[in-house]
């Protein structure tokens, strides 16, 4: 008897406690949030976005819906963020691309690195640089060895921060190469399996081509899963391209919301559903907790003020 | 090769077979017929104002959907033309020609039916054509490279400015104008801000969807707010129907009596198929040379424009078969034929699917579920259209004074939902006065349009070629295909800039409002 009360007494007591210590992280969430996708609807990241939205919903047991604010390779839906409440109740599903190479190169941006909070990071784009299977060049290094033989062979990139880390690689290895643009996988495709090119730059659409076509190198930190033999920029310069995406915030989210959020995003990317549709498109699942996803950010910025730099984009 | 395409149709048949697919498509369809029987409006503001909408659905579903409203929408037109004699589409104005008097003659049905069973006649015809040269087309454009793109891109603006518009010099003028607006936001090439104004939304460039919205459809809805203050809602139309022996009796159409002209029908629809295939070229044209066709074919042309059935189905029918071959360049090339195809376009990109030589190969099993929905929705069109002949006599009394505010409201929910930006309702809201002053004026939208769509394909194909072969533009001239375009595109200069136009009075003043 004497236990009994006693062991209810010190149940009520801890649950007193908790409740008070926690008050602020547990009163969040306690209505919708707001997940902004700087994307038109209908294309790859809102696609993800969508499917995460729901195992969010599942996991934070608030609705979470989703925005679109497409425009300026996501610099309108961003601007948005970067001008509403660090509450936790708008959040956005965003490639960092967007919040550091945009800012850094377009001066009217309105937004900086700096504005947002990085929450958690979710998967990541595949951009490389591919060839075609019959070429004279099956790897990186017999590409730079044919392109001083060749000046003046094609590359197709798309635009922006893609051709400037084309510039920078033919700089660094004194190589004359001419920047093709094009709009986009859908029109690389054809330039690149055509031969109207002689290798490109893709985002992770050469994926869909199996043996037609070699990865050549990764633009990114580490090497592709998928093509662990072909080195990265990373190794070979020490420059990487931003390809994470992930969940932001504004800058002066609470720390413990920001807790709230990571651990629902890492539960989240393992729902069956999200699972499913990162299989469909392709993308490698890669969770960032803040704190690595923090980190990802400042050597992003490192790498890309030295491209940016070095091929006239910021003085 | 046959027997593949057969076995990829019939693959398609089996994926656009489903109950949600079949519901889309008879919407289409139905949406698509009230929009053509109601006054002052027409396929083109139906697709605009709806395309926004199918962002929420899957590729297949949201193009089925559209082509369904297409499809519709043609031949809805000729309802109101029939009975009251005011086409409800441009291109149904040589339907009122014969279809009038048949109403006159009391019999209303009868003109009807024939306009429905030649629409989806024409229809089927030029899907067969779409079907079976589409693959064809789109490999031999495989092996096209900027420098053939550049010179067809430059071929398809000489025929939409000289045959879109009432004149040469205004078509071409209205084209650089929406060459120049579709050139804003950041250079395809290096990235840097092309009139801007520092304005992030500008980026991207001017969006579409106000822009089209805008031009093509609000412009029309202030258009007629003015025509209706200046002349009122005009008598009301009794289109009531008889129900007496004699009127059902004198509205049947002995199969024999339709067949009877299948010459018509068939010279019709290979003309409308033709149209089709070439860019810029309108329905109403398509429509104005089926009917001149059938007349001076005829053994008697003299009942032409007294109420005979062949004239419904000369125009009828090549109006419709225009539908369906118009999204061969569309497939096969990634050029729209007409507005109602570069609408098209935008609704492809929606869903990540590029139109263009690669879309075959790509999208493939898509492209084929698609030509298995448009031949459905022939179907369900003659079933629909047969079932609700009745019910469509009813939206030709509805006054504009309800229809026009209801249409306004889909313009402004078309332009905001998807974008969630007053930045761009703005857009819609300006769009729609320089469309109104473009149609007061004589300029035409579908040039306009056209222009702002082709503008950053011509950009990008001039640019690629200028830097895959160094700034040597002689390539133009020395790749054959090449050469073909640009001495057909001198050609079409010359005939049209200098000798005159061809078939200048009937298509000049209905291209002109195919943007309606």
């Amino acid at each position: 008897m004497r236990t009994h009360r006693l062991l209810a007494a010190a149940g009520a007591i801890a649950l007193v406690g908790s409740v008070v210590s926690g008050a602020i992280a547990a009163d969040y969430p306690s209505k919708p949030i707001t997940m902004i996708v700087p994307w038109k609807p209908g294309g790859t990241t809102e696609t993800m976005g969508q499917v995460l939205s729901k195992a969010l919903t599942k996991n934070l047991g608030v609705k979470v819906l989703v925005k679109t604010r497409p425009g300026g390779g996501g610099a309108v839906g961003s601007t948005v963020l970067a001008n509403s409440k660090p509450d936790g109740y708008t959040i956005e599903f965003v490639g960092i691309s967007t919040l550091t190479w945009i800012p850094m190169t377009q001066k009217a941006v309105k937004y900086k690195t700096s504005d947002f909070t990085f929450v958690a990071g979710v998967s990541q784009y595949q951009m490389s640089l591919v060839g075609t299977p019959g070429k004279p060049y099956s790897t990186f290094k017999e590409l730079i060895a044919h392109s001083k033989a060749n000046p003046g062979i094609n590359v197709a990139d798309m635009g922006g921060m893609s051709k400037a880390f084309v510039n920078f690689i033919a700089k660094q290895e004194k190589v004359d190469w001419t920047a093709i643009p094009t709009r986009g996988g859908g029109e690389m495709v054809p330039f690149l399996l055509g031969g109207k090119v002689d290798f490109a730059f893709s985002g992770g659409v050469h994926q869909k081509y199996g043996e037609k076509m070699i990865v050549l190198a990764s633009f990114l930190s580490n090497r592709l899963p998928l093509a662990p033999n072909a080195p990265s920029t990373q190794e070979m310069y020490g420059v990487a391209m931003p390809g994470d995406n992930g969940i932001v915030a504004p800058k002066g989210l609470p720390a413990d919301i920001r807790a709230k959020l990571e651990a629902a995003v890492k539960v989240s990317i393992d729902d069956p559903d999200f699972t499913k549709i990162l299989e469909r498109i392709k993308f490698p699942k890669r969770f960032l907790s803040s704190k690595e996803f923090d980190q990802v950010v400042a050597d992003t910025l490192v790498s890309l003020n030295k491209v940016a730099k070095a091929t006239g984009y910021i003085k | 090769m046959e027997l593949e395409m057969l076995q990829h149709l019939g693959a398609g048949f089996e994926a656009a077979f489903t109950l949600t697919n079949m519901l889309f498509i008879c919407g289409g369809v139905t949406l698509g017929i009230i929009f053509g029987v109601t006054p002052g409006m027409g396929s083109v503001t139906a697709l605009a104002i709806l395309v926004p909408i199918t962002f929420y659905m899957s590729p297949l579903a949201a193009i089925a959907f559209l082509v369904g409203i297409n499809k519709g929408g043609t031949s809805g037109g000729a309802i109101p033309a029939i009975l009251i004699n005011t086409p409800g589409t441009p291109e149904a104005a040589a339907t009122a020609l014969d279809g009038y008097p048949l109403t006159q003659q009391g019999k209303p049905l009868k003109a009807m039916k024939t306009a429905l069973y030649s629409s989806v006649c024409g229809d089927t015809f030029s899907d067969c054509m779409l079907i079976l040269l589409a693959a064809p087309f789109a490999a031999v454009a495989l092996t096209f490279g900027p420098p053939e793109f550049t010179s067809i891109i430059i071929f398809s603006f000489t025929l939409i400015a000289a045959l879109a518009g009432k004149s040469l010099i205004k078509g071409i003028m209205a084209a650089v104008v929406g060459v120049f607006l579709s050139s804003w936001g950041l250079d395809p090439v290096d990235g840097s801000a092309r009139l801007t104004f520092d304005m992030v939304e500008l980026f991207d460039g001017v969006p579409l969807t106000p822009m089209a919205i805008g031009t093509l459809a609000l412009s029309s809805v202030i258009a007629q707010i003015f025509a209706l203050k200046k002349s009122g809602e005009g008598a009301k139309v009794d289109t009531s129907l008889d129900k007496s022996d004699s009127f059902r009796e004198d509205n049947k159409l002995p199969p024999r009596e339709f067949w009877g002209n299948w010459k018509t029908l068939l010279r019709s629809a290979c003309i409308g198929t033709g149209v089709g295939m070439l860019p810029g070229l309108g329905v109403s044209l398509a429509a104005f040379l089926g009917y001149g066709a059938a007349k001076r074919g005829s053994k008697t042309p003299e009942l032409f424009g007294t109420g005979t059935i062949e004239g419904i189905q000369a125009t009828e029918a090549s109006n419709s078969a225009v539908v369906g071959s118009n999204l061969i360049p569309t497939i096969a090339l990634g050029i729209p034929g007409n507005v109602a195809a570069a609408l098209l376009i935008g609704a492809f990109m929606i869903h990540g699917v590029v139109p263009g030589p690669l879309m075959m190969i790509e999208h493939g099993a898509l492209v084929y579920s698609i030509f298995a929905s448009m031949l459905m929705a022939n179907l369900v069109h003659l079933v629909i259209g047969r079932i609700g002949i009745t019910i469509w006599v009813k939206f030709v009394q509805i006054p504009k004074k309800i229809i026009l505010p209801v249409v306004t409201v889909f313009c402004f929910l078309g332009v905001y939902i998807p974008s969630n930006s007053m930045f761009d309702v703005a857009l819609l809201l300006i769009f729609g006065a320089i469309g109104y002053v473009m149609r007061k004026s004589g300029f035409s939208i579908v040039c306009l349009v056209i222009g702002f769509l082709l503008g950053p394909m011509l950009e990008m194909a001039l640019r690629q070629t200028m830097l895959m072969h160094k700034t040597d533009l002689t390539i133009l001239v020395t790749r054959p295909i090449s050469l073909v375009f640009l001495l057909l595109t001198a050609f079409f200069i010359w005939h049209f800039g200098f000798r005159g136009r061809i078939g200048k009075k009937e298509p000049a003043k209905e291209a002109e409002q195919a943007g309606d």
